[in-house]
């Protein structure tokens, strides 16, 4: 039994200096991650979700291509996403197609596999984000746009000051359970070789033929996601306040982003 | 002699608002069937009839949130409901410059105070400055009673109070005709009055309005001509004593028999 225990939680492992440098440097890289992946793709989606709204018969290609964009990406993998960025751009560069800066991004003194992993998670959960948006967009009555254009708003002006507003608000909690699941899968950028908290783990383990270091980081995820989901549930439990006063229409209160 | 809010002068020839066979319909459905209508400058004129038979329709197509299908329609002489797609943006400006709507369910800005929702547009679209789109605001907001209330938000505010913030929002952008949809259908009804009298007011001001509305009272001491509609055509028309008292068609005075029964 002490043995099965020692496997999980072995303090001397878990705090080993050198391991937990290496775990609290891979947490270091998943935080990063997921705080520019998760400010990036909140606003891609909110451009995605507004391209998507655009009026009228003229602009419906641009309609098109957006739904086309969102379903493909809410369709595929983040996975394959993440290998096809990382393969392609550097095969692309090695032929001389694309200049060393794109090819292999080590921006601001960060490695090649964290700026791909930011495209790749942007370019995913931009998607899944788009949706999140859209619902809490349709969910603002429909008078609120054409109170706006009565009073001779544009459909620009009336989405930036009217109807964005109000939408952003009714999808808060949805937004940060996708961006639960977001930084979650910020361990999938370790199969292009970024040593985040789950490789710093992974390494340990192989090592020491102990788990104790991938358990610190299990801890280290909880500790941020735990207060995050409670942080949800109260937003929601304050809206449901709100309509079950007679407030406007119910919002959205679910995610759809599965990890 | 004043001037418009966009420089133009201000029109004084002839019927403001003309209506020439306007028809609308919504896939099968043809809710407006050829309907004719004259306003000029000042009127009042209600427009009474049974659910259903275009009222509504009729406002949304005068001020374009629904553009009719057939039919023209002239406001201070000029046509607004071209059908070449380049003319239709011009036309949608011109009409929202000079014509104001309140709607049945208020339709306020729910995350602003009263008096931003009453600001807005004032900066975005006239281009007012902050400093005087919130005086005008505040004026308006005093003229309708609710000096107390300028930076209540919507939830807070009683159905009468919104709907005297929306009609406010509405005066803001200083229409020359004002269309009211039903604007006390949807209030409780100790809170009727308080924006009937507003409207009074306004009127009383001199403003041109179209007034859907089911308050034949109202009807008859503010209008200056009643208009029945059914079936999405006008049945009748008239001084309001007469139509309201002696209308001349069978179908008006059923509809008014089942009305003022109770």
């Amino acid at each position: 039994m002490d043995q099965v225990i020692e496997q999980y939680l072995d303090l001397s492992v878990m705090f080993d200096s050198q391991n937990l440098d290496e775990v609290l440097h891979g947490f270091k890289y998943t935080l990063m991650l997921s705080v520019i992946a998760g400010a990036l793709s909140l606003i891609w989606g909110l451009v995605l979700a507004v391209l998507r709204q655009l009026p009228g018969r003229l602009l419906a290609p641009i309609r098109w291509l957006t739904i086309g964009y969102i379903d493909a990406f809410r369709g595929i993998p983040m996975l394959l996403v993440l290998l096809i960025i990382y393969g392609s751009l550097g095969a692309l560069y090695t032929q001389g197609v694309i200049p060393e800066w794109l090819g292999i991004p080590r921006w601001f003194g960060l490695p090649d596999p964290f700026w791909v992993g930011v495209m790749a998670i942007t370019i995913t959960y931009g998607a899944y984000m788009a949706e999140v948006y859209r619902a809490g967009i349709e969910a603002v009555p429909p008078g609120q746009m054409e109170a706006a254009r009565s009073l001779g708003m544009s459909h620009g002006q009336a989405m930036r000051f009217i109807i964005v507003p109000q939408a952003v608000r009714k999808v808060v909690p949805p937004l940060l359970n996708d961006f639960i699941a977001l930084m979650k899968d910020t361990s999938l950028v370790s199969v292009i070789g970024l040593i985040e908290v789950v490789q710093a783990g992974r390494d340990i383990q192989a090592e020491t033929l102990n788990s104790s270091a991938l358990t610190l980081g299990a801890i280290l995820f909880l500790i941020v996601t735990i207060p995050l989901a409670r942080i949800v549930d109260r937003l929601i439990a304050r809206q449901q306040a709100k309509t079950g006063r007679g407030g406007p229409e119910s919002p959205v209160t679910t995610g759809i982003a599965g990890a | 002699m004043e001037a418009n809010s966009d420089g133009t002068p201000a029109f004084t020839n002839g019927p403001i608002l003309r209506l020439e066979n306007v028809q609308k319909r919504f896939g099968d459905l043809e809710v407006l069937r050829g309907v004719d209508m004259e306003l000029n400058r000042g009127e009042v004129v209600c427009v009474i009839g049974p659910s259903g038979s275009g009222k509504s329709t009729l406002l949304r197509c005068i001020n374009l949130l629904e553009p009719p299908e057939d039919g023209h329609i002239f406001l201070e002489g000029r046509e607004i409901t071209h059908q070449a797609r380049a003319e239709r943006a011009g036309d949608i400006d011109f009409v929202r410059r000079r014509v104001g709507i309140v709607f049945q369910q208020f339709n306020l800005f729910q995350h602003k105070s009263a008096i931003a929702n009453v600001g807005l547009a004032q900066t975005k679209v006239l281009k007012r400055s902050y400093a005087e789109a919130r005086e005008k605001a505040e004026s308006l907001l005093k003229r309708v009673g609710l000096a107390d209330k300028l930076d209540e938000f919507p939830d807070r505010l009683s159905g009468g109070q919104q709907q005297r913030v929306a009609i406010a929002r509405a005066l803001a952008m200083d229409p020359h005709v004002m269309l009211f949809d039903e604007v006390t259908s949807a209030l409780d009804p100790e809170l009727v009055k308080e924006v009937l009298d507003v409207m009074r007011e306004l009127a009383a001001e001199g403003m041109t309005m179209i007034v859907v509305t089911h308050e034949m009272g109202f009807a008859k001491d503010v209008g200056t001509k009643v208009v029945f509609m059914d079936g999405g055509v006008v049945v009748e028309e008239g001084p309001p004593k007469q139509m309201l008292e002696n209308p001349k068609q069978e179908r008006t005075q059923r509809f008014l028999g089942l009305v003022l029964e109770h």
